[in-house]
C-alpha cells in the first residue's frame, strides 16, 4: 500500500476506535448500560434511571475525556516538537506544575474550593509557567534553543514543584483537599466544565495546527528551518501558546493526568510517520482514545471503588510505551 | 580538545571551579553549624569540630552537626547520580527523579505508611529497596541489544509516571496525617536525621568511592558517539550499564537517608558543567554543587519559618534552580546536542 493510503487507513481506524471509546464510556460503569438503552436515551430522551444516569453523569464525563485527551496529546506534540526532545511534555516542562500551583493557591489562600473554581487559577498557572520559560530561554545569545527550553522548563519545573511542596507540607487544609484533584480524575465533572473549557479548546487547536509545517521544519534543524522561510521565533511563540492554553485547559478540568502528553505523541508518529500534519490529527485522535478507556477500566475494575483515570492512564499506557519504544527505534 | 592550550585552559577552569564550590561549602557548613535557635560563635563552633571542650558540644557536636553530614552525603550523592544517568542518557533532562528511582522509593514507602508502617528503622530500606527495584525494572525493559539511550530515558518516564500515579492513589486512601506524613517524605527532609542516618550513608558512599573514580575516567567514553567508541574498543554497553549502576545505587541510597530531594540530581550536574564549561559533566564538581545546594536550602529550611521546620525539599529548587536560570541567561556558547 502507499504511505498516503496506509495513513489514511491508520486514520480511520483511529476514529472507529474513538467511537468504540465513546460508546464504552456511556455505556460502562457501576450501572451496565446497553448501547441501545443509550441511543434511545441521547436521542429521545425518556426519564428513565438509565436515561439520567447517561445523560446528567456520563456525556459530560465523555466529553471531558474527549477534550481533555486531545488537549494534553496535542500539547505533548507540539513541545516535543519545539524542544526536539524526544521526552519533553507538559510535565517536564513545568506547564502542568504552574496550573497545580494556581490550583494549590486557590484552594489555600483564595478559599475557592469547587472545581469550576479551580479553572481559572490553573489557566493562569500554566500562562505564567510557559511565559516565565520562553523568556529564560529566549534571553542571552543565540535565542530559545531547544536545550534552553528543555533546561529553562525543568529548571521553572523545580521551583513551582517547590512552591507546591511548601505550601501543602504548612497547609495540612490544603493538602487534604489538593490531593484528590492532584491524581487527576474525570469524575464528578459536569457540564458547566465542558462550557467553561472548550472555547480554550478551539483557540489552541486553531494555533496548534497552524505550526504544523512549521515543526517539520524546526525537525530539520533552526538552520534548515530558516532556509526553509520559517519564521522560527514564530513557530515557538505560536506553538509554545497553543500548547500553554492547550495544557491549561486540560488540566484545569482533570487534574494533571500525566502520560498522555509524553506517549501519545510517540504513539503517532510510530503509525503515520513524522509529519505534523498527519501526527497532530492522529495524537488529536489517540489521547481520548486512551484517556477514555483508562477512564471506563478504572470504573470497573475494584468496585465499589473507582481507581482515577490519571491512574489508569498511566498503568494502561506504560505497557503500550515499552511496546512501542523496544520495538524500533524512536523517533523523536 | 584538539589544542593542548585549550585544554589546559578548561582544565584550569575546572580546578577553579572546584575549588570555589570547596570554599563556598566550607563556608556553608560554618554557617550551618553557627545559626540556629540560639547563634552559636564560629570560635566555638571549630572548638566542637577539634573535640576541645566547650558549652555549646550538645547543639554543635549532637544537633547540628549529624545532620549536616546527612545534608552534606545526599547532596553530593545526587549530584553524582545525576551527572552519571544524564551522560548515559544523553539528555539534560534525565535524572534519578525522572528516570523512576524517586518513584520506586516513594510507591514502596508512602504504601507502607498507608499501611501503618512508622517505624524509622524500617522506612529507608524500603525505600532503597524500591529505588533499585524500579531501576532494575526500567532497566529489563529498555534492554534490547544494548542500552540505547532515548529508549532507556522513555521506558523509564513511563514507569516513573505509573509509580507516581500508584502513589499519590495511596495518598488518597489514608487519613490525611498520613497523607501529611507522606507529603514531608516524599519532599526530602533531614528533620531528626542523626547520627544513626548519618554514619551508615558514610560508609556505603566510601565503600562507593572507588566506582566513582572508575565513572568519572569511564564517562568519555559515552560522551563519544557510539561508532567511534566502539571502533576504538570500548564496550559501550557494559560501560553504560556500570554508570547507570552507580547512579541508580547512590541515588537509592540518598533517598533512603533523606527521602527523594528531586532536582538536585537535575540541578546539580547542569550547573557544573555551565561552570566549567567541559564536554563531559564534571563529577567532582557535581557532588560539590550537590552537597552546597542541600546544606544551604537545610538551613533555610531550619530557619526561614522558625519554629516552624520546612523539609528541605521545598527548598533545594529555590536554591539551585535560579542559579541554572540566571547561567541559562547569560550563557554565550550556542550548542545543540543532547548534553549541552
Amino acid at each position: 500500500m502507499r504511505v498516503p493510503a496506509r495513513r489514511a487507513v491508520a486514520m480511520t481506524a483511529a476514529v472507529v476506535a474513538l467511537l468504540l471509546a465513546v460508546l464504552l464510556s456511556l455505556s460502562v460503569g457501576a450501572r451496565a448500560i446497553a448501547p441501545s438503552a443509550v441511543f434511545d436515551a441521547l436521542l429521545h430522551g425518556g426519564h428513565t434511571d438509565a436515561a439520567e444516569v447517561v445523560r446528567e453523569m456520563r456525556v459530560p464525563r465523555t466529553l471531558i475525556g474527549l477534550m481533555v485527551g486531545a488537549a494534553l496529546a496535542l500539547a505533548g506534540t507540539v513541545l516535543q516538537g519545539i524542544t526536539r526532545n524526544p521526552i519533553a511534555d507538559p510535565g517536564i516542562l513545568g506547564v502542568s506544575q504552574g496550573a497545580s500551583v494556581g490550583v494549590v493557591m486557590a484552594i489555600a489562600f483564595a478559599g475557592v474550593h469547587t472545581l469550576t473554581g479551580y479553572v481559572w487559577y490553573a489557566f493562569v498557572g500554566a500562562g505564567i509557567a510557559s511565559v516565565a520559560v520562553y523568556a529564560i530561554a529566549a534571553s542571552g545569545r543565540g535565542g530559545a534553543t531547544p536545550v534552553k527550553l528543555a533546561l529553562g522548563g525543568a529548571a521553572i519545573n523545580a521551583l513551582l514543584v517547590s512552591v507546591t511542596t511548601g505550601i501543602l507540607t504548612t497547609k495540612a487544609s490544603a493538602l487534604d483537599e489538593f490531593r484528590f484533584w492532584q491524581v487527576g480524575s474525570l469524575s464528578g465533572r459536569d457540564s458547566e466544565i465542558v462550557g467553561q473549557i472548550w472555547p480554550f479548546l478551539l483557540v489552541g487547536l486553531v494555533l496548534v495546527l497552524s505550526v504544523a509545517r512549521g515543526l517539520d521544519a524546526l525537525a530539520l534543524g533552526e538552520d534548515v528551518a530558516k532556509g526553509l522561510g520559517q519564521k522560527v521565533a514564530t513557530v515557538r511563540i505560536v506553538g509554545g501558546l497553543g500548547a500553554t492554553v492547550l495544557t491549561g485547559a486540560g488540566v484545569a478540568a482533570a487534574g494533571p493526568i500525566a502520560f498522555i502528553g509524553l506517549a501519545v505523541p510517540h504513539i503517532a508518529r510510530a503509525i503515520v510517520g513524522s509529519g505534523h500534519r498527519w501526527v497532530l490529527p492522529m495524537a488529536a485522535v489517540l489521547g481520548p482514545v486512551m484517556l477514555l478507556v483508562s477512564d471506563t477500566v478504572g470504573r470497573v475494575i475494584f468496585p465499589p471503588s473507582e481507581v482515577p483515570a490519571g491512574v489508569m492512564t498511566a498503568l494502561i499506557g506504560v505497557p503500550f510505551l515499552v511496546t512501542l519504544v523496544r520495538r524500533k527505534a524512536v523517533a523523536a | 580538545m584538539r589544542f593542548g592550550k585549550a585544554a589546559f585552559l578548561l582544565h584550569r577552569r575546572a580546578a577553579a571551579a572546584a575549588v570555589i564550590l570547596a570554599l563556598l561549602l566550607a563556608a556553608s557548613c560554618l554557617a550551618y553549624l553557627c545559626i540556629g535557635e540560639s547563634f552559636v560563635a564560629p570560635g566555638e563552633v571549630l572548638k566542637v569540630l577539634t573535640g576541645q571542650p566547650s558549652p555549646d558540644e550538645l547543639v554543635v557536636g549532637t544537633l547540628r552537626e549529624p545532620r549536616m553530614v546527612v545534608g552534606l552525603l545526599v547532596g553530593a550523592a545526587f549530584g553524582v547520580a545525576g551527572g552519571l544517568i544524564q551522560t548515559v542518557a544523553r539528555n539534560p533532562l534525565a535524572s534519578p527523579d525522572i528516570i523512576g528511582i524517586s518513584q520506586g522509593a516513594s510507591a514502596l514507602t508512602v504504601g507502607a505508611m498507608t499501611l501503618g508502617v512508622t517505624s524509622a528503622t524500617v522506612l529507608p530500606y524500603l525505600s532503597v529497596l524500591g529505588g533499585i527495584a524500579a531501576a532494575a525494572l526500567v532497566y529489563v525493559f529498555a534492554w534490547r541489544g544494548g542500552l540505547h539511550a532515548t529508549r532507556f530515558v522513555l521506558i523509564g518516564i513511563g514507569f516513573a509516571i505509573a509509580l507516581r500515579s500508584i502513589t499519590t492513589l495511596f495518598m488518597t486512601k489514608g487519613d490525611y496525617l498520613v497523607a501529611q506524613q507522606a507529603q514531608i517524605w516524599m519532599t526530602g527532609s533531614l528533620n531528626g536525621r542523626g547520627w544513626t542516618e548519618a554514619t551508615p550513608l558514610a560508609w556505603t558512599l566510601l565503600v562507593l568511592l572507588p566506582f566513582v573514580f572508575w565513572a568519572a575516567r569511564a564517562q568519555r567514553s559515552v560522551t563519544m558517539d557510539d561508532d567511534t567508541a566502539t571502533a576504538l574498543g570500548v564496550r559501550l554497553g557494559h560501560v553504560r550499564l556500570g554508570l547507570v549502576l552507580l547512579g541508580v545505587v547512590l541515588a537509592s541510597v540518598a533517598t533512603g537517608a533523606a527521602g527523594p530531594v528531586d532536582f538536585v540530581a537535575l540541578l546539580a550536574p547542569q550547573i557544573a558543567r555551565r561552570m566549567t564549561r567541559t564536554a563531559q559533566i564534571p563529577l567532582l564538581c557535581s557532588a560539590l554543587m550537590g552537597a552546597l545546594i542541600v546544606v544551604l536550602a537545610d538551613l533555610l529550611a531550619r530557619r526561614l519559618f522558625s519554629p516552624t521546620e520546612l523539609p528541605v525539599g521545598v527548598l533545594t529548587a529555590a536554591v539551585g534552580a535560579p542559579y541554572l536560570i540566571w547561567l541559562i541567561v547569560r550563557s554565550r556558547s550556542v550548542r545543540n546536542g543532547g548534553t549541552s
